[in-house]
């Protein structure tokens, strides 16, 4: 992985501090999905409703603060509110239901963009001041001795995030989930809970996202999301997340988040035409599968 | 002491039923959306259907059809084709840049195309098997490669498709699209008795198992994700009939409805269980929800919406129906 970093940086004009930083601050959009990604991931399961919840959310901060640096923190509690309850019936339909995780969170997707889009007609809401709060912005893109303020707010994520898989019992909990539902159910895991609360923290950290976005770019638009589903998912698995649950880190995530969004300016930066970009990102990704991801021979 | 007789055992309908709750949940479902179909269109324009509308809404889900019957295939060997998207832009891009006006070039290039898709599926099986990768990931990544070609085939939308081509494949005036279904369905028949058939079914119930009675479960496995290429790369062909010209973004969202339809059809990720029946089935419910949503006057930016809740409901249905008959079987 730090192989592939440096192999980035060595690129001329890549090292300059400024571009660093913000492929840095790229990546942490990346990154801030990928955690809720990486959460469900770990126990086996997977959330494809991320793009839209995150897109949702990112409207929703602009149509109910309306601009206004007043309205920010309620604006905020309510879109943070959205993600948990889009995580909840997420969970509570794969865990009560017994809907495959996949078409669960798929079909939460639909419902999610087809309320977005109905609901604000299909308009970003131009003429009705959407911008995001300046409280927001200045919180996601002012800057703190010369660093992005963005990244603090990472920084503090994978701090956190860290000591709460590595440390407290419900991160080993996630880990004996992940590693058999069974076992762990017999051994006195409260196994729908914690699936319920992961699911919720990924519709949490998606919405979180989405405000981190719109702060960021000071406007939300239609299809934000889209990219953060597969990015979200290749930075997961990139990080040595098993896709079947159970094993990874979170820091490998963010070594992930970091290279693929590395791999992806660096290909910007060589003038490489979009279709070139689109092709060399999928070999890429397939040749570092081939390094690190195989799995092992079972039988 | 256990007699024969004490055994229980169902009567042949009753084990019908139980093996086959989904694929009967999605035929009702598919009749039911058909009713409220019918009835809508009824009450806004005081006619029935007739045979344009009926073929030409069984022409706009052919390509859903398609995909979703290559997705179900690499369902039932285990594994998931994310990279259905990807395949349908660059076939289509290709249909509507290189198809020449005579027949021959047509129909060779129709030929190349399939090709094209199959050339697709056996790089996605071989990175599946030989690589021993996860096949979400590898599809993922392929995803990526093929749009990135197709945009390379066709930077802008356009091209054009011959007028012969579109008529024979996809022509409202006549019904060939209730032919080319139900010849569809009847291929999936032979397809089922095939050796190759069996084996799709018998490595995603049980890979160790097959392997154990002989089946060669990397060439299956392999062969499962070619014919989801292929059908995919029809699924492109079809599309750029319909539309007569390309696009090389058009097919992108076939990724995610190929996937629905194939699980409003009953099939399930687990693999082995799952017919391209209900994937059909699946996709015309899919299709027709559209037609439905406009008659209702419902506003179209509502669409995935009802496909999502239809999704949702539809197959927590078939869970809890699977579960009650489950129990009372024993």
């Amino acid at each position: 992985m730090l192989l592939f970093i440096i192999g980035a940086i060595v690129r001329p004009s890549f090292i300059a501090p400024n571009s660093v930083k913000s492929v840095l601050v790229v990546a942490s959009f990346v990154g801030f999905v990928a955690t809720g990604q990486a959460f469900v991931i770990l126990i086996g399961g997977i959330d494809l409703s991320v793009p839209w919840v995150l897109n949702a959310s990112a409207i929703l901060l602009v149509t109910s603060s309306l601009g206004q640096d007043d309205r920010a923190i309620q604006a905020v509690l309510l879109c943070l509110g959205l993600g948990l309850l889009v995580g909840l019936i997420n969970g509570l339909g794969i865990v009560f239901l017994s809907v495959p995780a996949v078409v669960m969170t798929l079909g939460v997707n639909g419902i999610m963009q087809g309320l977005t889009l109905g609901l604000s007609k299909g308009f970003t809401c131009r003429s009705c001041s959407a911008n995001s709060p300046p409280v927001v912005s200045s919180a996601v893109g002012g800057n703190l001795l010369g660093i992005p303020a963005d990244l603090y707010i990472w920084f503090g994520i994978v701090l956190l995030v860290t000591f709460v898989l590595g440390f407290t019992s419900f991160g080993r909990k996630v880990y004996a989930v992940g590693n058999n539902t069974r076992a762990s159910y017999l051994a006195g895991v409260n196994v729908n809970f914690v699936t319920v609360a992961l699911y919720m923290l990924s519709g949490l950290f998606a919405a979180f996202t989405g405000i981190a976005l719109v702060g960021y770019s000071g406007s939300p638009s239609l299809g934000i999301g889209d990219p953060y589903l597969f990015q979200s998912i290749a930075a997961v698995v990139i990080g040595g997340v098993s896709i079947l649950g159970g094993r990874g880190n979170y820091l490998g995530v963010v070594a992930g988040s970091i290279s693929l969004v590395a791999l992806i300016s660096v290909l910007q930066i060589m003038n490489i035409p979009d279709y070139g970009r689109s092709i060399l990102y999928g070999v890429v990704v397939i040749l570092i599968l081939l390094l690190y991801g195989r799995e092992e021979r079972e039988t | 002491m256990l007699r024969p007789r004490d055994i229980r055992r169902h009567s042949r309908g009753s084990h019908f039923i139980v093996q086959n709750t989904p694929l009967l949940l999605a035929v009702i479902l598919l009749i039911a959306t058909l009713l409220f179909y019918v009835g809508l269109f009824f009450t806004s324009l005081g006619r029935f259907p007739g045979n344009f509308e009926i073929t030409s809404t069984i022409n706009g889900a052919m390509p859903l059809i398609l995909s979703a019957t290559g997705q179900t295939v690499v369902f039932l060997s285990r594994g998931i084709d994310l990279s259905v998207g990807g395949m349908v832009d660059l076939t289509n891009s290709l249909a509507a840049t290189r198809m020449g006006d005579n027949p021959i070039s047509m129909a060779l290039w129709s030929f190349v195309i399939l090709l094209v898709g199959a050339a697709g599926g056996l790089i996605n099986g071989l990175l599946v098997t030989l690589g021993r990768l996860q096949p979400i990931l590898v599809t993922l990544a392929t995803l990526s490669i093929f749009q990135g070609i197709a945009i390379k085939v066709l930077p802008q939308p356009g091209g054009k498709v011959p007028v012969a081509y579109t008529a024979f494949l996809t022509n409202p005036e006549h019904p060939w699209a209730l032919v080319f279904v139900m010849l569809f369905i009847f291929l999936w028949f032979i397809f089922r008795r095939t050796p190759f058939g069996v084996a799709v079914y018998a490595i995603g119930n049980d890979e160790e198992a097959a392997r154990a009675n002989g089946i060669h479960v990397t060439r299956t496995r392999v062969g499962a994700y070619v014919v989801g290429g292929i059908l995919a790369a029809a699924a492109g062909l079809f599309l750029a009939a319909t539309t007569t010209s390309g696009d090389a973004t058009a097919g992108d969202s076939y990724t995610l409805t190929s996937i629905a339809a194939a699980f409003l059809g009953g099939t399930t990720i687990f693999g082995g269980r799952g017919s391209a029946l209900g994937s059909i089935a699946g996709a015309l419910v899919l299709s027709i929800i559209i037609s439905v949503l406009f008659f209702a006057g419902i506003n179209q930016l509502y669409e995935a919406f009802y496909q999502g809740m239809f999704l949702v409901v539809a197959v927590a249905l078939s869970m809890l129906l699977g579960r009650f008959f489950g129990r009372k079987r024993r």
